[in-house]
């Protein structure tokens, strides 16, 4: 059995403890090191179910039983590829490139 | 059909040659290979004869026959064949009514004098890379036939490879021009995105799409590339660009190119690509390593523009005619309708920070070198391969070191390392529009007798 470790209650209206020291000011780091998003993509088993279920219902798309299994497969493939991408910080001014001129 | 296409022309422009006489041969050839190699679903015979007559007239007649005069040629089934239906590799297209007019790059070619003898088998769609096809049946690899060509452009590479034809077409979207070109031992060109026009192709990913030519040297990959180039109104994404034909360039040599190996993610260490890739370095005299910056995030990225894009394509295909697709097609398309948009936006972004990232290495080198596939021909029903000590699916992965390049557009030549017993590609990628660049890498390479496309033993 897991113990529960009791948290130490603040009192009602009480200022949160100050840090020790001021955070020195940072400079906006560049897309590339920013930190990463703090939630990204789970493709875990039961989410993939359901989006399934639900996606097929919204697109009007029957999923036979047979094909389930591969479908379901190439969903959790795209929704890995898709988590390493969400994973990535981008700035908000970033521009999209659907039509791309090389 | 062992000639290359610059040798064809020639001698027909000469006179040494009728086209009608290399035709003859073109259309017997692939008769006896049809039932080795399935590489053509159709065989424009009495279009092509008629068009060499008019050839022979005009080489007697002392008139201009162009640069491909008499060269047989024969394009993917995606591209739009006058009174043929364009299958695009599938079931449903066949109950398309025949297209009215000839694919843009068809009518340019033939403005060069190539002669168009047929259809090639292709993936359904254009979403493989193993060069299976329920519908079809599989092309075969001329090097071994019971190993996949790689697709989707699988007839394209087979009937090049198999001799049937020294030119074919295909499409490349994250890879289906430089994978069955590895597999196959062949030339093949990428262009920059924009570069040649799309106009009546079939589509796949509008963000991804390019054409392009195979071959079996790199100077008829010059020729067909330069007959090919200029604007087309009729395709969107063409870029507003004058001609710049590579050909003249390709005696230039590598003087003065700085080239570099990529490292990083496509320095793997697989036998076959690491020998290709190291082989070629050492005969360039290339000692240095560049990092490409992302680039598995950007076969990630690529990845999700293509599912979702591929399956917006075919989502009322989808909902009426399921089954009639190639069900390993159908897989992946209905689960890339599945994908929630915010996803793909976010895929588009990246591309443009991943392009602006990429550009700048091309202020250092002037040519990168990366593996074209991961491995060699796999055995056709092959699902896995060994990769780096992992076990990974094939259909979704012989493209791994394509997908991070087409995604921004660069130019690419895959060249033919002619490994034993199987030849393997290695990518030349160059800065956006310096297919010049490569090409001149690609025929330098090919001087020194480093590529090659082996001629199988059929």
């Amino acid at each position: 059995m897991k113990r529960k470790v009791a948290r130490k209650k603040r009192p009602a209206g009480a200022k949160p403890a100050k840090p020790a020291r001021a955070k020195p000011v940072r400079k906006r780091a560049p897309p590339s090191v920013r930190p990463r998003a703090s939630h990204t993509i789970r493709p875990e088993r039961d989410f993939v179910d359901g989006l399934m279920a639900a996606s097929a219902e919204a697109l009007g798309v029957t999923i036979e039983p047979g094909w389930r299994k591969g479908v379901k497969f190439n969903l959790r493939l795209v929704l890995d590829h898709a988590a390493r991408v969400e994973a990535f910080c981008l700035a908000d001014d970033a521009e999209p490139a659907p039509v791309f001129h090389a | 059909m062992w000639s290359t296409a610059a040798d064809i022309a020639a001698a027909v422009t000469s006179g040494s040659v009728s086209a009608t006489r290399v035709i003859e041969a073109a259309l017997l050839r692939i008769r006896e290979n049809a039932p080795l190699l399935n590489s053509f679903t159709a065989i424009t015979e009495e279009r092509a004869l008629a068009a060499a007559q008019e050839i022979d007239l005009a080489v007697t007649a002392g008139k201009p026959r162009g640069p491909l005069a008499g060269v047989p040629f024969a394009v993917k089934n995606l591209f739009d064949i006058k009174d043929v239906p364009t299958l695009a590799g599938s079931k449903i297209n066949r109950e398309a009514p025949p297209a009215a007019r000839d694919a843009a790059l068809i009518e340019r070619l033939e403005a060069a004098g190539a002669i168009l003898v047929g259809a090639l088998n292709m993936g359904e769609y254009a979403y493989d890379f193993t060069g299976e096809n329920v519908h079809d049946g599989a092309a075969h690899n001329p090097h071994d036939v019971e190993r996949m060509t790689g697709g989707s452009s699988s007839g394209s590479a087979a009937a090049v490879a198999g001799g049937d034809v020294p030119l074919s077409l295909g499409s490349d979207t994250n890879g289906s021009i430089r994978v069955p070109s590895s597999l196959c031992g062949l030339f093949g060109l990428k262009p920059t995105y924009g570069r040649l026009s799309r106009a009546r192709s079939f589509p796949f990913v509008a963000s991804l799409d390019h054409v392009g030519p195979f071959a079996r040297s790199t100077r008829d990959l010059a020729l067909a590339y330069d007959a090919m180039q200029g604007r087309d109104p009729d395709d969107p994404a063409c870029a507003d660009r004058a001609s710049e034909p590579a050909l003249a360039l390709l005696e230039r040599g590598t003087d003065g190119l700085r080239i570099a190996v990529a490292g990083g993610y496509f320095r793997c260490r697989s036998a076959e690509p690491l020998a290709a890739i190291d082989c070629i370095a050492a005969a360039l005299g290339v000692n240095r390593d560049i990092e490409i910056p992302e680039a598995e995030r950007a076969r990630s990225a690529a990845f999700i523009i293509t599912a979702s894009e591929g399956a917006s394509l075919h989502l009322d295909r989808l909902r009426a005619r399921a089954k009639d697709f190639d069900p390993a097609v159908r897989d992946r398309l209905i689960a890339g309708a599945m994908l929630p948009a915010s996803l793909v936006v976010k895929a588009q972004k990246f591309r443009r920070w991943y392009r602006d990232a990429f550009l700048k290495l091309f202020d250092e080198v002037d040519a990168i070198l990366a593996p074209a596939t991961p491995c060699t021909a796999p055995l056709i029903g092959q699902d896995t391969f060994m990769f780096d000590e992992v076990e990974l699916p094939v259909r979704a992965n012989l493209g791994l070191y394509t997908q991070p390049i087409s995604f921004i557009g660069l130019p690419v030549v895959a060249v033919p390392v002619p490994l034993e017993p199987l030849p393997i590609g290695v990518q030349i990628i160059a800065a956006p529009w310096r297919e010049d660049v490569a090409l001149r890498v690609a025929h330098a390479l090919e001087a020194k007798g480093i590529v090659a496309a082996p001629r199988p033993a059929l």
